[in-house]
């Protein structure tokens, strides 16, 4: 964490030193136009995903269809964004598959067009799930059915129950999730790429190109626009807090104004996004094995292997490399997660420790990667810029850490302090205790903390690329790379496998920690499929 | 303006009935206690009464109100206030707002606030307005609580072991003043409970199984 803030330093020291990098970067002709769509993409994206996340709950929450929907979560979330980008793409381009469907050309322009409402729209779906996931605890926390049955005698119906009551409970505990959304669709580059508009493309992007421009003359211009993009993200992430500050303290007078509600329809929300979510993976392996495919044929005419047979040689090394970056930054950041976990209980007992703030924890996840990387990248040019790998599998550590930190967090609390001390009096020694109680007893959370932190990596496209200098390639910069060449076939090959890798990981994650943990627990998980389920839906979620 | 129960029989999960089918009638101002042990399905049959639905149980019977069959109506719609053992206070409303949020629908803006605050005036607990529900006392939440439950006018109040989880000098004021409330307001009231201190003296209660009918004095 000393090294990601050590490392975050110099890009401010740029910016201040070179005002010129900043005069240059309003000089660009597109810029207003490229702000005025990064907010209005990100705004546009989180809040209608939360909108659309509480009228599923409002009118999904226990009824007959929620055991499906949790269900479904699970997978749904799995998929990697580029992945889904892709499928998204496919099904939406003018002679996607939809058009496929309809039998002639659509006239919309849904992928890559001028407003970004393609990409609002795939960051919408995409968010949906992990939303819902991230309200499943806080509602059973918040006792919906009590307050439902409270509401309900007071003559509310279930509409305006969820609206006037739970609403203004629901909103201050999604906040974080809504900021982890929130930066995510400001500073989002790879699905932006795939999907986004491009003349002009969202600032991320636009800085992105920047970076990678021959010319070293735009380096303080790029550097600039990471810096503007950092301030836009604290805006909107502000923008949320104001909003639900007024929302639930300053104007708070609607929640007690009587029995109205706006009507919103939850069920077919989930409907959609189940359906084009679940239709992007069968399209990609369709494409994966096509040969020829005319529009507006609703299958392929000509089926084939070649296009596997031609790419796995490259695949392998691809995926060797992919895998081998994701298990030694999964490691290294799952050991650095235990020891400040178990540093933080010792802080918690003794006043004089330092504590590891939670903010410090989460700052990969709030903070544009993009900003982030930027600062990074100029601390290895001051070190040994050359050992690429190495910088890489850092960058994946920084970003991998938090989720698994927050993977390991629910467990490590849960776990009860007083096993430590019995095992103390019976004279064993601390690391002994560790060692031989609370680790076998942790052991399936680890192993699904592992995973998430596999998966983490395994998704990730800007940090390879930058520290890798574009020299290191992994299935997620092939896949987006490729999303705009002129083989769909080939695109979907890549595609399919970032998002099939991930879940082979959960796989023997899920396979692992069935067969430790305590005797119980073991017991429970032979005897019954869904605490499993349950489990392995949880952590998901935690790797978008 | 009377709450009439028919043949009402509450099913398990297995469809079996944990009573006999029961049928009694509460007029205006009346109060009729059911008497029973815990799991005997007292609390199982008030939410059929009022409507709530419940995975784990069904029922089979009647209820009206005056000549009016409830059965279909949703839980909203019947007009039913129940009162739990616990206060259940919406926790992210402060007392003022708690009240205002029963109030009827007709009364608009400004006037909720007032409405309110009169409320709490007459209660003595002015003073509470600004407060969460955490920061008053637990006598105190189950006053606001019942205040609440009349705001919203009720046709029929139910009451579910109400005074149970409140301290034993609390308990004997509170319960009469609840029923002072109910009996001014001439509502039909039903309560399950198994303490035979909470029957008031001279109402109508059934003592498990039901079958028989006891005046007590």
């Amino acid at each position: 964490m000393l090294l990601a803030a050590f490392g975050y330093i110099p890009a401010i020291d740029q910016y201040a030193l070179s005002l010129d990098g900043f005069t240059q970067l309003l000089a660009w002709p597109g810029l207003s136009q490229s702000v005025v769509l990064t907010l209005f993409v990100s705004v546009a994206s989180t809040l209608l995903s939360a909108l659309c996340c509480f009228a599923i709950l409002q009118s999904c929450w226990h009824s007959r269809w929620w055991k499906q929907i949790e269900t479904l979560l699970a997978p749904i979330m799995a998929l990697p964004h580029v992945a889904f980008a892709v499928g998204f793409a496919f099904l939406f381009t003018p002679s996607g598959f939809i058009a496929r469907l309809l039998g002639e050309q659509i006239n919309w322009q849904l992928v890559h067009d001028q407003y970004g409402l393609g990409l609002i729209a795939a960051l919408t779906l995409k968010e949906i799930p992990f939303l819902l996931f991230m309200s499943i605890p806080l509602l059973k926390q918040l006792n919906i059915n009590t307050t439902l049955i409270t509401a309900q005698s007071l003559g509310y119906n279930n509409a305006q129950a969820w609206q006037k009551i739970i609403l203004p409970q629901w909103l201050p505990k999604i906040r974080f999730s809504l900021f982890a959304v929130m930066a995510y669709s400001i500073s989002v580059v790879d699905v932006a790429l795939i999907i986004g508009p491009t003349q002009p493309p969202t600032l991320s992007v636009l800085v992105w190109q920047w970076l990678n421009d021959a010319d070293l003359a735009t380096l303080p211009k790029a550097s600039a626009g990471a810096l503007l993009l950092l301030l836009l993200c604290l805006l909107v992430l502000l923008g949320i807090r104001l909003t639900e500050w007024i929302m639930t303290v300053k104007c708070r007078t609607w929640q007690s104004s009587g029995r109205f509600s706006l009507p919103i329809g939850g069920k077919s929300i989930i409907t959609i996004t189940y359906l084009i979510t679940l239709t992007t993976l069968p399209m990609l392996l369709l494409w994966s094995v096509a040969q020829r495919w005319r529009f507006p044929d609703i299958t392929p005419s000509t089926w084939s292997l070649r296009f596997w047979q031609q790419e796995w040689y490259y695949l392998l090394d691809i995926i060797t490399n992919s895998i081998m970056i994701a298990l030694v930054s999964a490691t290294i950041a799952l050991f650095f997660a235990i020891v400040i976990h178990e540093h933080s209980i010792k802080a918690s007992l003794n006043k004089g420790k330092f504590k590891v703030p939670r903010l410090l924890i989460s700052i990969p996840m709030l903070a544009p990667q993009l900003s982030l990387l930027f600062g990074m990248q100029v601390a290895t040019l001051y070190i040994a810029h050359q050992h690429y790998y190495l910088w890489v599998t850092w960058a994946h550590t920084f970003f991998v850490f938090p989720y698994v930190f927050l993977a390991l967090d629910g467990p490590w609390r849960s776990y009860d302090q007083r096993l430590d001390k019995v095992g103390a009096s019976l004279g064993m020694s601390p690391f002994k205790v560790w060692w031989q109680i609370k680790r076998p007893l942790l052991l399936p959370a680890i192993w699904i903390a592992w995973a998430v932190g596999i998966s983490v990596s395994l998704a990730q496209y800007l940090p390879t690329l930058m520290l890798g200098a574009g020299r290191i390639s992994t299935l997620t910069t092939e896949a987006v790379a490729l999303s705009s060449g002129q083989d769909r076939r080939i695109s979907a090959i890549y595609a399919l496998l970032q998002s099939i890798t991930p879940f082979v990981f959960y796989i023997i994650a899920i396979v692992a920690s069935r067969k430790t943990g305590s005797l119980e627990q073991q017991r429970a998980n032979s005897a019954s499929l869904t605490s499993t389920n349950r489990v392995t839906t949880h952590n998901v979620s935690i790797s978008k | 303006m009377s709450l009439s129960v028919n043949n009402l029989s509450i099913l398990d999960s297995a469809q079996q009935p944990l009573f006999a089918p029961i049928t009694f009638t509460v007029s205006p101002g009346e109060i009729l206690t059911l008497m029973g042990p815990s799991g005997c399905g007292k609390s199982s049959l008030l939410s059929a009464v009022a409507g709530h639905k419940s995975a784990d149980f069904s029922y089979q019977g009647e209820c009206y109100y005056q000549q009016r069959l409830l059965n279909a109506l949703p839980a909203e719609k019947r007009n039913i206030g129940i009162l739990f053992q616990d206060d259940l206070l919406f926790p992210h409303l402060n007392i003022w707002e708690n009240l205002a949020i029963a109030l009827p629908n007709h009364i608009k803006k400004a006037q909720r606030k007032i409405q309110a605050l009169k409320t709490l005036t007459e209660l003595n607990l002015v003073e509470l307005a600004d407060k969460s529900p955490m920061q008053i006392s637990g006598g105190q939440r189950a006053r606001i609580s019942m205040m609440r439950l009349l705001l919203a006018e009720p046709a029929v109040v139910l009451l579910d072991e109400p005074f149970s989880k409140l301290d034993k000098s609390l308990r004997s004021e509170f319960r009469n003043w609840v029923f002072s409330q109910t009996r001014s307001r001439q509502l039909p009231v039903l309560m399950v409970t198994h303490d035979v201190d909470d029957v008031p003296v001279g109402s109508k209660c059934l003592h498990w199984p039901w079958n028989k009918e006891t005046l007590d004095a």
